[in-house]
């Protein structure tokens, strides 16, 4: 009768295992089905005609050492059952990855404070267990749940998702959406940095209005190719801001609800009237961004800025460090890694997270418009850096050592300004940021090393916006190129013949020895 | 007690490696793991050969640039500790099989047990050498993931993370192993519920659509793969080390069940 069980158990086994190789196509066949009800029976008849094996146990002592092992196994069973359900809502574990690619970072945990000290609705974040990458971001999203107060996730396969959530999930492709009320906002390719963005963005009030003007030659915020600068405005849409044209020719004022202006490396004079007008702005407590780019000429360089303690020299900086990312690796591709470590603008950029400056121009400092103005270089080129006035020969590659003379070693980059203007209180503060290079924030270097993160940190910090200070992707990614094609051949030779072969051979070895 | 399960140990070792089987065990599963990994590390290469061609742009800032998502922690690791997961499934019956089955068809059971051993001691020292045996096959299997874990800067921490999954899941399965060669004097037997019972517990996707909602969720709590997959990706959770630890102590339980009631009858 032992042969009940065992085709029981080979029945189930059919069963599972055509499963597995066939779920794809139509899921729980009927020929699965047939076989697991037929095995489990088969197994329930064996179990049974077996039981009669235990008349061994006739005495009354041996029936109680039955009895108790048998409700220990059961209770033991239960409890192992009732253990792991109930550890489903313990969050402890050990991120042993070597970025912490699970661990939040402390953006994200103080962006989560803020919203739960802020109150309201939370923000839901629902993940789709079986969307394409869900094994990858799983524990990641389960990170959320765990550090993050304000933040709600929901399993889709558990909880019914919002409509709004439903009607997003249209392909595999989306793992996660973040959800508010009924509004809900999917997130992209499911990392951290985009995951925090759409928080962020269901968790504003109102967008931060961000006004570009044109009209000057300033940068091209539509244009899609590699030296446009669409990916700024797409940037700054993801963490919830609003990027506008400002015609300013056109235009008597800058716009009240504007939070942050910005001026894109002009390449042509404002007219009098628009230097008045960004005047009249800053005067009033108004946020300033300037991208400026070695070889441009404007009066936004040469008069606007001066009077606000800005000096934009008409050179460039060259620099022996420079970046061996860009095919071209001559001097006037920067590596900016000296930052100044406490500045809103330059938080979190140090010389592990550096930036890629390709034909910087140097911004200095001369005197402060008031004795209150706070005037700050925050970030520079090396020590081995220095200044050309011969833009062409040094973009030609012509200028490999500084000549002598030169101006030589930690030339400012990036400069900030804080400006205390009016008697309100509090009193209004204007603030200007000034960027020596526009090519940074190009399509094709926005993601590069750290450029983003400047970008956003000078908007926010202008913006008043700092509680969403830039969130890098964790930096760190493995080594690429761990083995050669050949290096990965003479391992497997090793691994998989010679250390087989030898166990083998020792199995051999030791079945001699026993039939000796 | 200690040198009593010392010496029971140093016995039940002596007997895994006199007999052929341990090698041959060894032996498939360094191969198959060895192989699968030259199999996905020989893919990695390629998938790195088509993006580093010139004519591939691949969303970078230069040409040739390959995109962060595409590194050996995703490419080779990941689904690499999945095949590793299932050959242990495959290898690990074929050593359990024996160790109480072999003992009761020999008769030699009833030896150990007469000569002041008690049952608790004879179950902890047979599981405890099919532990060793399973970290050893482990330490086989994981030069060629050794090499590439330092080679890539992945940090040992990852490696370690890895295998301590690895070995927590072998030990549980070998646990239920062991738990079927205990009640039976086949080792047959005892090899086909080995291979039954993790297989039917693997994962229970099967059922989900055939079950509530409440049941499935209970299910898949109770599935191995569910515990398994976040080792790989370098994280250890506590809930997935107390089910592993939970599986193996409830295999060694029914062991020592099974040796109380051969006691008794």
């Amino acid at each position: 009768m032992s042969f009940l069980p065992a085709a029981g158990v080979v029945m189930i086994l059919v069963a599972v295992g055509s499963y597995y190789a066939t779920r794809s196509l139509h899921g729980f066949s009927a020929f699965s089905g047939a076989n697991l009800l037929l095995g489990a029976l088969l197994l329930a008849v064996g179990v049974v005609a077996q039981a009669r094996r235990f008349r061994g146990f006739s005495g009354a002592e041996s029936r109680r050492v039955v009895l108790r092992w048998s409700a220990s196994l059961v209770g033991a069973l239960a409890l192992v059952v009732g253990v792991d359900v109930a550890a489903r809502g313990w969050t402890s574990r050990i991120d042993l990855t070597l970025d912490h690619s699970y661990t939040l970072s402390e953006q994200t945990i103080a962006l989560c404070q803020k919203l739960a000290q802020r109150g309201g609705e939370p923000i839901q974040l629902v993940f789709f267990e079986d969307a394409l990458l869900a094994k990858d971001v799983r524990l990641l999203v389960a990170a959320y749940g765990d550090r993050c107060p304000a933040v709600e996730t929901r399993d889709a396969r558990r909880r019914e998702p919002p409509q709004a959530a439903r009607d997003l999930y249209t392909t595999t492709a989306t793992t996660v959406i973040a959800c508010r009320g009924d509004v809900c906002d999917p997130v992209g390719y499911p990392s951290e940095r985009n995951i925090t963005s759409a928080i962020l963005r269901l968790s504003r009030e109102r967008p931060v209005h961000v006004y570009f003007t044109v009209g000057h030659g300033e940068i091209d915020l539509a244009s899609e190719s590699d030296t446009g600068y669409a990916a700024v405005a797409a940037t700054l849409r993801d963490q919830g801001m609003d990027p506008k044209a400002l015609v300013s020719p056109a235009a008597p004022d800058v716009p009240e609800d504007a939070d942050v202006l910005v001026i894109g490396a002009p390449e042509r004079d404002f007219l009098p009237e628009e230097l008045a007008v960004l005047e009249r702005y800053l005067s009033r407590g108004g946020r300033l961004l300037v991208l400026a780019d070695a070889g441009q000429h404007s009066n936004v360089y040469s008069e606007l800025l001066p009077r606000w303690g800005f000096v934009l020299d008409d050179s460039v900086v060259l620099d022996q460090a420079a970046s061996p990312l860009l095919k071209e690796a001559t001097p006037v591709n920067l590596l900016v890694h000296l930052f100044a470590p406490y500045d809103p603008v330059t938080r979190n950029l140090s010389q592990r997270t550096m930036l890629l400056f390709p034909r910087a121009r140097p911004v200095g400092l001369g005197r402060k418009p008031q004795p209150d103005d706070k005037l700050a270089q925050v970030a520079f080129a090396s020590p081995r850096s220095w200044l050309s006035q011969n833009l062409a020969r040094a973009l030609a590659g012509g200028e490999l050592q500084p000549p002598a003379g030169a101006q030589t070693g930690n030339i400012g980059v990036v400069a900030t300004g804080r400006f205390p203007r009016g008697t309100g209180e509090p009193p209004a503060e204007a603030r200007i940021v000034v960027i020596g290079d526009r090519d940074f924030a190009q399509n094709r270097l926005l993601e590069a090393l750290y450029n983003r993160d400047l970008l956003l940190n000078a908007v926010r910090w202008l913006g008043n916006d700092e509680q969403a200070i830039a969130l890098t992707d964790k930096g760190w990614t493995p080594n690429q190129d761990p083995l050669t094609l050949q290096q990965t051949v003479a391992y497997f030779y090793f691994l998989a013949f010679a250390l087989p072969e030898t166990l083998l051979l020792l199995g051999i070895y030791a079945w001699w020895r026993q039939r000796a | 007690m200690i040198r009593r399960l010392w010496a029971l140990s140093r016995k039940e070792l002596r007997q895994l490696f006199a007999s052929p089987i341990a090698y041959v065990v060894l032996t498939v599963y360094v191969a198959l793991t060895g192989i699968y990994f030259f199999q996905h590390l020989v893919s990695y290469n390629q998938l790195l050969f088509v993006y580093q061609s010139e004519g591939l742009t691949a969303g970078g800032f230069d040409q040739g640039t390959v995109p962060s998502q595409i590194n050996v922690l995703n490419e080779v690791f990941v689904p690499s500790a999945d095949d590793f997961g299932l050959f242990l499934l495959v290898v690990l019956p074929l050593v359990t099989m024996r160790v109480f089955a072999e003992e009761r068809a020999n008769g030699t059971d009833e030896l150990l047990l007469t000569c002041g051993l008690r049952p608790y001691e004879v179950a902890l020292a047979k599981h405890g050498v099919t532990y060793f045996f399973v970290l050893l096959l482990l330490l086989g299997s994981a030069i060629y993931p050794a090499v590439v874990v330092l080679r890539a800067g992945l940090g040992l921490e990852h490696l370690v993370a890895l295998y301590s999954g690895q070995l927590l899941y072998g030990c549980a399965v070998a646990s239920l192993g062991l738990a079927c060669s205990s009640f039976t004097s086949s080792q047959i037997v005892a090899a086909v519920l080995g291979y039954a019972i993790p297989f039917v517990l693997l994962d229970f996707a099967w059922l989900s659509n055939t079950v509530s909602e409440s049941v499935a969720a209970v299910l898949r709590e109770v599935a191995l793969l569910s515990h398994y997959g976040s080792f790989a990706r370098g994280v250890i959770e506590l809930r997935h080390v107390v089910y592993f630890a939970g599986i193996a102590g409830l295999g060694w339980l029914a062991s020592v069940a099974s040796l109380e009631l051969a006691r008794a009858r």
